[in-house]
């Protein structure tokens, strides 16, 4: 597979490489812009004092005198920086006044037009002006020179200013792009966070809302395997429904049958001893049933809040107390209710599910002789079911671990391990919470759940 | 007691019939719900037991018609599907019951006995782990020895002994021995129980206290 990277990387190297190119360009054509006329104004200056020196010359008879006193001369060659030099030559080339080593130049084709030329004397580079001109009846041509100290101050300059402008608009550019691509990618944050926050069953199509036109394709894509999914979902559930159902008749015939087997033999008999086993396995497989069916109506992506109706949990509890009593007392178990009024919106079968599997879990996990007290009761608008146990406790660091479904502390009690998982959805469906904690010595556990009494 | 019983998987039909046998019912079956209603005519039937999902006519329709065309003959649905609705549907179209699958023996006979006792008039007579009431001469013997109770203490054992083996709550004694609505304290129910627990110790009946909540009056099982 192609590794296609980040898209702000992407992004940044195509939109930053052809800027950087783009000053670039810009920074020559800028150099040339300040660089031309400064070299301009410096050959303009050399012409000066080639014109400058035209009225020092003189023809007498064609032949070219100059009058260039030792003062004059010293003016023509003041320089702070640079070296000047400086040459007249007569028409047949030969030198009238100046610096005889100057090199030889082509005479420009016109009068008066001053043309320059780069060279190097005495082993440094120069720019130099040559200008014909009539002294007389005779045509001159007058060479000025310089060094390029001053010159090269100048491009220093004008190139030092070029870079720190340009550095500081490629900074600027870069730091604009990187803005707008990060504001470019934020409605793609926000989708993620979105989808962040998510549990594994939210199965709600993603907001198109507030979602630019080029994320649209792509939510429809995901909103449309989102409904696949949760389909899929709901059929995987009606069908567990559908067979914990199937499955309930020849367990209750298996159970009979097996009951009358049990009866008709005596105890200590080994038919019944048999039968009694399987009468045990039995149980077991009706428990898993039902949690199993509880677990697939539990789901809360199959649950509409509109099965939701006004209930009390007395009542419920009160229907639960018969089965659990037979348990508690063959098992020793002491067995207590403190209940109150409580009354909240919800559906009466999940919370008949919620309070079946966590008193049996506290009678389930704790040992012959404990106290398993079930309480509910309605705080202004918060409505509470607690389970309170005085058995072995569980360690802080299992207590997440055990609403994992097929989770089990404990593989020596016979349970399916569903029982938290179903509680735990349960808690969800209703935007309840739950709150599991120990007494201060670590033994003990209550399970606690707080509903809102209005749903 | 005669149990109509209809149901129309073979196996668990089978079984609930042998085991009301075994608990000394007498129990006719039928596969399908037309065939309840010549049943009921034909015999003398105490309890009708009747599976929801049944071929031809379903549970539902065949208590529709029973009640429609008058016949008070209680009735336990069975059903393997849980839903409130269903519940609420079978009650409202006049069954008694409810059990759902799977459920053990004891339940069952429980809620038919219930059922029974609830439609017929009391017995006069009846015995549990040694110790027998006479509801008609409310005298009460354990073996030979005559035991005396209070009024109020009689009340109370007498609908402690109606709901054997079930739990029932200190407000449901209240609401059963003071149908006129006669102030008793929840506290008041507690001193009439213990009371009666010294007066019948030599029986071998134990009424268990269910904190916070009743008591469970149950035959001791050796």
């Amino acid at each position: 597979m192609v590794n296609v990277g980040s898209i702000r990387i992407n992004l940044l190297k195509w939109l930053i490489a052809p800027l950087l190119a783009i000053n670039l360009i810009g920074a020559g054509l800028t150099y040339r812009l300040a660089w031309v006329p400064a070299q301009m104004a410096f050959d303009q200056s050399l012409a000066d004092a080639a014109w400058a020196l035209v009225p020092r010359l003189r023809d007498n008879d064609g032949t070219i005198l100059v009058d260039l006193p030792q003062q004059a001369e010293q003016v023509l060659r003041l320089d702070h920086v640079d070296v000047i030099y400086f040459i007249v030559r007569n028409p047949s080339g030969q030198l009238v006044a100046g610096d005889q080593d100057f090199p030889s130049l082509p005479a420009p084709e016109k009068l008066n037009d001053p043309v320059a030329y780069d060279g190097t004397m005495r082993g440094e580079a120069i720019r130099m002006i040559v200008l014909k001109a009539r002294v007389g009846t005779q045509v001159v041509s007058i060479s000025v020179a310089e060094t390029l100290r001053k010159r090269a101050l100048i491009r220093t300059e004008i190139f030092v200013a070029l870079i720190v402008l340009e550095g500081l608009l490629t900074a600027l550019s870069i730091a604009l792009v990187w803005l707008a691509v990060t504001r470019g990618l934020l409605p793609l944050k926000k989708m993620q966070a979105d989808l962040d926050a998510r549990s594994h069953d939210t199965l709600a199509p993603v907001s198109e809302a507030d979602l630019p036109r080029e994320l649209r394709p792509l939510v429809d894509a995901i909103n449309t395997l989102l409904g696949k999914v949760q389909a899929g979902a709901a059929a995987q559930q009606a069908f567990l429904a559908n067979v914990a159902h199937q499955l309930r008749t020849p367990l209750a015939a298996l159970q009979m049958q097996l009951e009358w087997l049990q009866q008709r033999h005596p105890e200590g008999h080994e038919t019944a001893h048999s039968a009694t086993l399987m009468l045990t396995a039995t149980a077991r497989m009706i428990r898993h049933t039902n949690q199993l069916l509880a677990l697939a109506r539990a789901e809360p992506s199959r649950l509409e809040k509109d099965r939701f109706e006004e209930v009390d949990l007395v009542p419920l509890i009160e229907d639960a107390v018969q089965v659990f009593v037979e348990q508690a007392v063959r098992k020793q178990i002491d067995l207590g209710f403190e209940l109150q009024p409580a009354r909240l919106r919800a559906d009466p079968f999940l919370l008949r599910d919620l309070i079946d599997n966590l008193i049996d879990n506290a009678i389930r996990y704790s040992p012959p002789g404990s106290t398993v007290t079930v309480g509910c009761c309605r705080i202004v608008d918060d409505v509470f079911f607690m389970v309170e146990d005085s058995g072995p406790g569980i360690a802080e660091a299992q207590r997440e671990l055990i609403f994992n479904r097929f989770y089990r502390l404990d593989d020596t009690v016979a349970g399916s391990g569903l029982g938290l998982a179903i509680v735990r959805d349960i808690v969800l469906a209703h935007d309840a919470q739950m709150e599991l904690s120990s007494g201060p010595d670590g033994r003990g556990t209550t399970f606690s759940v707080r509903f809102s009494a209005g749903g | 007691m005669h149990v109509l019983l209809a149901e129309d998987d073979s196996i668990l039909a089978d079984g609930i019939a042998r085991a009301l046998r075994s608990h000394g019912m007498v129990v006719d079956l039928v596969d399908n719900g037309n065939a309840v209603e010549l049943a009921i005519k034909h015999a003398e039937i105490a309890v009708l037991v009747l599976d929801i999902g049944l071929p031809g006519i379903d549970g539902f329709e065949v208590v529709r018609r029973l009640r429609l065309h008058g016949m008070q003959v209680p009735v336990l649905l069975l059903t393997a599907r849980d839903a409130i609705q269903d519940r609420v549907h079978g009650l409202e179209l006049g069954a008694d019951d409810y059990l759902v699958k799977p459920f053990s023996t004891l339940e069952l006979v429980a809620r038919l006995k219930a059922l029974v006792r609830r439609s017929a008039p009391k017995p006069a007579e009846f015995s549990i782990g040694g110790l027998t009431l006479d509801t008609f001469a409310r005298r009460a013997h354990i073996g030979d020895q005559a035991i005396e109770f209070s009024v109020r203490e009689w009340a109370v054992l007498e609908y402690l002994m109606q709901q054997a083996s079930r739990v029932v709550s200190k407000q449901q004694i209240i609401d059963a021995i003071l149908p006129w609505g006669e102030d008793l304290t929840l506290n008041a129910v507690e001193v009439y129980v213990s009371r009666i627990r010294l007066k019948i110790a030599p029986s071998n009946i134990v009424i268990r206290t269910i904190r916070g909540f009743g008591y469970l009056l149950e035959p001791i099982t050796p």
